[in-house]
């Protein structure tokens, strides 16, 4: 393009935001407030996927041994789980170690062990940790099936139940898109419709005297993509500072808990943001121009 | 320049506005078309320029296929003719300049170019001096002469106007057609539909008699030929 012709599109493009400008304010809030909630659903499932990858590696199994087992047998089993593909660390946990411990965590209610007196339910176990978080399923079943070993557990609800809220925040994410952006496009093109009406006669004389469907089209297509761009430049920046302000938060009284770092992963949420701001603003001025415009 | 070989069209209410049509227009040539209100005279145009396509029948116009054009290539062809019309239609918010520069500037033409070229218009339409003004500043005439200057302001090989004189009165509308004589003089087609008798049999052009959509008469150097 020509860059007489581009100065002019440009100037069109900004006189009609401000001709149009309660539409104009309505069309950039809509856009950021659908921006801003895809941006926080977006941010809420990235995290929610590091976290059950993060507990998926730190979860361990648990195999617990069969009673009156001899040290050979043990020592056996032992050698067998670490003969396998993918496991990091066995760790052998006495009956005596695992009473110890369950007491330590009972810590104030200790006394509901008094009536086991002196005996101790507990088995012996090994503490087994897998180098891949896929692992876990495979290996524990592989181990539950082992000789001596009375079964092999680890926290298959707790993961089943992560990964169940993921694909929960998946869907909601992915209805309320659908709506938001059905939304945005109404109102995107329900505004550059009324710039196609307001210079309707502007358009017919383009047309006479021989301007081509693109030059025609440009200037509308231009202020979708700026509307569709304010709308997503002010969801970024209350997504950025949301953020932070909650990364601040957790780490400052969570802080095991596993966030995604805020550089460069907001970086990359404010590029989709912006872009997908942008897309939704040609996409909307394209129907309005295809239902208003017949060039 | 224009070929118009058993033309037709029907509008999808089955009103025949064109039926079996022959018109030869050549270069250089100054043409009345005239008939009664509803004859079929804008239909004639909107064809010539592509607004309509025929229902049936050949159209070539400056060397254009119309029928056959793909719709990327009617900008080109309506870059070759300079149409007016009854209601001038300018931009308000635009002053004199403004409106005929705007022609050269959706086209894309360069700019250095465009002082130039739109004073040179304004002097042939006689207002130089009235550049700066807004439409509504000027008389009904006055406007005319802007939407020609406009018209004009790409050196179109055709001009096409629909009933340029409709809103105007005699005085002023001799004003208009001795803008039309000139610019015809310098080599430029022009094609006229008209209900004006009075110019018509004082012109003594060529006149092409629309009835119901059919041609009834076509003469050189004819008269409106029958009262209204
Ligand atoms: N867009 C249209 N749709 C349907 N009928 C039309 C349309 N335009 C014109 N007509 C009809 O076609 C006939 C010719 O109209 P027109 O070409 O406008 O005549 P003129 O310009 O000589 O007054 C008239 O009967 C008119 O009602
Ligand atoms: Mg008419």
């Amino acid at each position: 393009m020509k860059i007489r012709t581009s100065e002019y599109m440009i100037r069109e493009t900004f006189l009609s935001l401000k001709r149009n400008n309660w539409m104009t304010v309505a069309s950039v809030g809509t856009v950021a407030v659908s921006l801003f909630i895809f941006g926080m659903f977006l941010i809420l499932a990235m995290n929610m996927n590091k976290m059950v990858a993060s507990l998926e590696s730190q979860v361990q199994i648990s195999v617990y041994l069969k009673d009156d087992l001899s040290k050979g047998d043990r020592k056996d089993i032992e050698t067998d789980i670490r003969g396998m593909q993918g496991i990091a660390t066995v760790k052998f946990v006495s009956r005596d170690e695992a009473l110890q411990r369950f007491k330590e965590r009972l810590g104030d209610q200790k006394f509901l062990l008094d009536a086991l007196g002196d005996a101790n339910p507990l088995p012996d176990a090994f503490e087994v940790t897998v180098t891949h978080p896929d692992m876990v399923r495979t290996a524990a079943e592989a181990i539950g099936n082992f000789k001596g070993v009375e079964s092999a557990k680890y926290g298959q609800d707790v993961i089943q139940h992560l990964f169940d809220i993921t694909r929960l925040i998946r869907i909601m994410g992915f209805t309320l898109m659908a709506l938001l952006a059905g939304a945005t496009l109404f109102i995107i093109s329900n505004t550059i419709r009324l710039t196609v009406f307001a210079r309707r006669k502007e358009i017919a004389i383009m047309k006479y005297v021989g301007a081509t469907d693109w030059f025609i089209r440009w200037p509308f297509l231009l202020e979708g993509m700026v509307l569709g761009f304010l709308g997503g430049v002010i969801a970024v920046v209350l997504l950025n500072s949301v953020y932070s302000a909650i990364v601040v938060k957790v780490y400052s009284t969570l802080a095991f808990f596993p966030l995604i770092q805020e550089y460069p992963f907001l970086i990359y949420v404010t590029l989709l943001i912006l872009v997908s701001g942008m897309c939704i603003g040609a996409l909307g001025s394209t129907i309005s121009l295809k239902r208003f415009l017949r060039v | 320049m224009i070929h118009m070989k058993d033309v037709s069209k029907i509008y999808e209410n089955g009103a025949v506005a064109l039926d079996h049509v022959n018109i030869d227009i050549d270069k250089g040539e100054f043409v009345f078309i005239v008939g009664a209100s509803g004859a079929g005279k804008s239909t004639f145009i909107k064809l010539l320029l592509r607004e309509a396509l025929p229902t049936e029948g050949s159209l070539t116009v400056n060397g254009r296929n119309v029928v056959a054009m793909e719709r990327q290539e009617v900008p080109y062809l309506r870059r070759g003719l300079g149409v007016i019309f009854q209601d001038y239609r300018l931009l308000p918010e635009k002053t004199v300049f403004e409106n005929i520069a705007f022609a050269m500037q959706v086209i894309e033409a360069p700019r250095r170019m465009m002082q130039r070229s739109v004073n040179s218009v304004l002097d042939i339409v006689g207002l130089r001096e009235k550049y700066k003004c807004f439409p509504s500043q000027l008389s009904g005439g006055e406007q005319q002469r802007v939407a020609i200057a406009r018209a004009i302001v790409n050196r179109p090989a055709i001009v096409i106007a629909d009933e340029p004189t409709g809103n105007l009165d005699p005085e002023t509308s001799w004003d208009i057609m001795d803008i039309f004589t000139r610019i015809n003089s310098a080599g430029t087609t022009i094609v006229m539909a008209t209900h004006d008798k009075t110019i018509v049999d004082t012109m003594q052009k060529r006149v092409i008699a629309i009835e119901d959509g059919r041609i009834v008469r076509d003469e050189q150097r004819g008269g409106y030929g029958y009262e209204d």
